[in-house]
């Protein structure tokens, strides 16, 4: 089975530090990567390897923890622990700050644009999500909503594909959804079922559902249901628990949106010189198979992965090593 | 019970209320006795700690309290703990004192007086379906029956705080050229506001907020002031209890600077919020609408024979004062009419006055968190266009306090609207008119913009140091 994920290379991308997050940019041709070092690397293709094409060193005075690309590709978002979310612009030489967010009490966790690209989220170790308004003309970043509907410590935020709908995941161990209403943002659902801090949430391409990853050492699959009278409201359902496969916390999910291949966690541990990277795959609509998975993928825990949006089967991941492994993956035979 | 406290913890499905932060870190002081030895600590059945030395001596531990004034000292929260609040100002406080005072002697008993705002009032009124005068007239007859002596609305001093609002919003647009941070100005009566621009933007929004006391301090500038005099009383003599809509005014109660150092007494002794009346008259057995009313008490002494209020909204209606007052003294613009915009949302409004396609006058309106964060940004990145803002920390303002109590069987918004119509639904007086008001500034004060008027009427901030604290962080 570990054949189906073969390695392509692996980089050495914040050297000395930890590597804690991983964006590719919508069109694929970038690999956005932050860490420890307080800086944001953009990586290229170059020849059959990758090689670093910026370094934004200038915007954050402590680990950055998360990136995101805006969905036209044009500009890059990154949350700090240093209480900020810096919005770079690319241009044709690198990238410059075009707005630095503040009013997080402490550390920024994450941060995410929402489809559109007129929306963004951030949240921190304060327990908000706060929803800003983009005025691109302006370079301007309005608060539309401070959201206080976890009771701890926020991890993850991440937008529905096509509506605006957002995701919350949080040391409190629920997930918690969130949308328009009036002037302002509600939370308009609650997902219950883990028993420790959930580190992140992934959204499957339709929207339909979503994969959260836990302390718990569980990934969970949700469905959403069409409530009763074809309004807006709809409840989330528990559908598939995946555990066994992770024997430590798990940090984080992505779900690859080119075909129906299925959530895939990264172990993390501490102390331990053994990870594990596994994809998943779907075999009927709600039960998941292991399809492949990677035990020392990374030299020590593993933190944060990504699907490539265009090639299919092309994966990155990254871990507290500083380094980034870009992998293969191979659907087996009878998946 | 924590599900009671705290604006931020009750309220409503309007998610914008600012949220207490994980860092309390009162540091709590430990007096060491010198030695050497290592020593253990033992805890008792009842739960109090000995420390405990190696020759086997036991000491008993002074335990680490918290005070209200230490939540205000510290940047770890934004509001208070709710245990603190319990133990310092609530209904059970304040029945407790008036136990302790009915069995006082003679010369150790303490007049109580009871100031209720408009806001607690309508919130009452909407619960007990009554109309506001008779809520006024029926929990006065409720209150005097517990052991109060006397009963104050607090629109009345709301009328010194817009009349000194207005001349300093004046005074400020006058030296805009020479002092950068005279505008814009804004507003001062949130204590929520207060607390979070001293904690977290300190010295550098503090000299643009109005120095002019809360309608709630001003009031109690007067209960210990004018009407201790009036009563031959020195100010601990009495014990003056408010009525408040917002759990934050017991903070702006407990801030030295409202504390009377010759008499070691606060303005303010004790703030029940309009959740804990309703608690108390549950306590007592006692439904509003079966008790006789009474007649309203006034500090002059008359007795009133209606309510009135102040234009401009639940909130006290400061920018519109300001912005009538202002448009008349600035630009000679008599009866200023006010069209409110309102901009990303309904708790984000402008007001201009123009003359001839020059915008003379920028006012807004800025309440709830999500608007306070973009008005200090606005701010900091120097793009800020307003003269003044009228910030309140409630979305809605403050007949959305925290404090106010939630109608059983109806959504949060229709609840608000009925209490927004009642509180609306009286006359509205100019506080130039008031004759006591005048009578007051003239025998008092010594006069209109005196020494003593600014003095007695306007307080200070104090920007508070943000602790670098490392804590265990959490990834």
């Amino acid at each position: 089975m570990p054949e189906a994920l073969s390695l392509l290379c692996r980089v050495s991308a914040h050297p000395e530090s930890r590597c804690w997050a991983l964006a590719w940019s919508p069109s694929g041709a970038l690999l956005a990567s932050c860490g420890g070092d307080r800086a944001v690397r953009v990586w290229g293709r170059e020849g059959s390897g990758w090689a670093c094409r910026a370094v934004l060193a200038d915007g954050h005075q402590r680990t950055v923890r998360r990136v995101a690309w805006s969905p036209c590709g044009q500009f890059l978002a990154s949350a700090s622990f240093d209480g900020t979310t810096c919005v770079w612009r690319r241009h044709e030489h690198g990238f410059e700050v075009v707005a630095t967010l503040e009013g997080h009490e402490n550390e920024v966790k994450s941060v995410a644009w929402a489809p559109s690209g007129s929306l963004l989220a951030t949240c921190s170790r304060d327990k908000s999500v706060w929803v800003w308004e983009v005025d691109e003309e302006e370079q301007e970043f309005e608060c539309v909503s401070v959201l206080s509907a976890h009771s701890q410590d926020v991890k993850h935020v991440v937008w529905h594909p096509s509506q605006e709908l957002l995701a919350s995941a949080s040391y409190d161990d629920t997930v918690r959804l969130y949308r328009e209403d009036e002037d302002d943002w509600v939370c308009c659902a609650t997902l219950e079922g883990h028993t420790s801090t959930v580190w992140a949430v992934a959204w499957e391409r339709s929207g339909q559902r979503l994969v959260s990853c836990s302390d718990d050492r569980t990934l969970r699959v949700w469905q959403r249901s069409e409530g009763h009278g074809g309004g807006s409201e709809h409840s989330w359902q528990c559908v598939c628990t995946l555990s066994g496969y992770h024997g430590r916390s798990i940090y984080d999910v992505a779900w690859c949106h080119l075909d129906g291949r299925g959530g895939h966690g990264v172990r993390r541990r501490r102390r331990a010189v053994f990870e594990e990277v596994s994809p998943v795959s779907p075999g009927s609509p709600v039960t998941f198979g292991l399809a492949a998975h990677v035990p020392r993928a990374h030299a020590q825990d593993a933190n944060g992965v990504a699907w490539h949006p265009r090639e299919p089967g092309l994966l990155a991941s990254c871990g507290d090593d500083g380094d980034i492994a870009f992998w293969q993956y191979q659907r087996p035979e009878g998946l | 019970m924590a599900a009671r406290f705290s604006g931020v913890l009750q309220l409503t499905d309007l998610d914008d209320f600012i949220a207490p932060s994980q860092e309390c870190i009162k540091p709590v002081k430990v007096d060491k006795k010198p030695g050497k030895a290592a020593a253990k600590i033992r805890i008792e059945a009842d739960g109090s700690y000995f420390q405990v030395n190696q020759d086997g001596e036991a000491q008993k531990l002074e335990k680490a309290k918290i005070t209200l004034n230490d939540c205000l000292a510290c940047s770890g929260c934004i509001t208070s703990a709710e245990s603190v609040l319990v133990s310092q100002q609530s209904h059970g406080e304040l029945c407790k004192v008036l136990a302790l005072n009915k069995a006082a002697a003679a010369h150790e008993q303490k007049l109580v007086v009871v100031s209720v705002s408009p806001q607690s009032r309508a919130s009452l009124a909407a619960r007990c379906k009554l109309g506001l005068l008779e809520t006024a007239q029926k929990l006065s007859t409720f209150l005097k029956g517990l052991g109060v002596h006397h009963v104050f609305d607090t629109t009345f001093s709301r009328n010194f705080s817009l009349l000194e609002s207005q001349q300093e919003f004046v005074r400020r647009f006058q030296r805009q050229a020479e002092d950068k941070q005279a505008l814009p100005m804004l507003a001062s009566a949130c204590p929520g506001w207060i607390c979070y621009a001293e904690k977290t933007h300190g010295s550098f929004i503090i000299p643009h907020i109005s120095t002019t006391k809360s309608p709630q301090q001003v009031m109690g500038s007067l209960v210990k002031g004018y009407f201790a005099e009036q009563q031959h009383l020195p100010p601990d003599r009495i014990y003056h209890v408010t009525v408040m809509p917002c759990y934050d005014k017991k903070l702006e109660a407990s801030r030295p600077d409202f504390f009377n150092q010759e008499y070691q007494t606060r303005d303010v002794d004790c703030v029940i919020t309009t959740g804990e009346v309703l608690k108390l008259l549950e306590q007592e057995g006692v439904s509003l609408s079966d008790v006789d009313p009474s007649p309203l008490d006034t500090m002059l002494g008359r007795a009133a024979e209606e309510l009135s209020s102040h234009r401009g909204g639940g909130s006290g209606g400061f920018l519109e004062h300001i912005f009538i007052h202002a448009a008349r003294e600035l630009f000679g613009v008599h009866g200023a009419s006010i069209h409110y915009r309102p901009l990303k949302n309904k708790d984000f409004q402008e007001v201009t006055l123009e003359r001839d396609g020059q915008v003379l006058l920028h006012f807004a309106l800025a309440y709830g968190f999500r608007n306070i964060q973009n008005l200090v940004q606005k701010l900091k990145r120097g793009k800020c266009p307003y003269h003044y803002v009228e910030v309140m920390a409630c979305p809605s303002g403050c007949l959305n306090g925290g404090g106010q109590i939630k109608l059983e069987g109806e959504s949060s918004k229709e609840e608000l609207q009925q209490v927004e119509r009642l509180y609306e639904s009286l006359r509205a007086e100019s506080p130039e008119e008031n004759q006591a008001v005048r009578e007051l500034y003239e025998h008092w004060l010594g006069g209109w913009g005196s020494e003593r008027a600014l003095q007695v009427l306007h307080t200070q901030y104090h920007a508070v140091e943000r602790a670098s604290s490392a804590l265990s962080i959490k990834w």
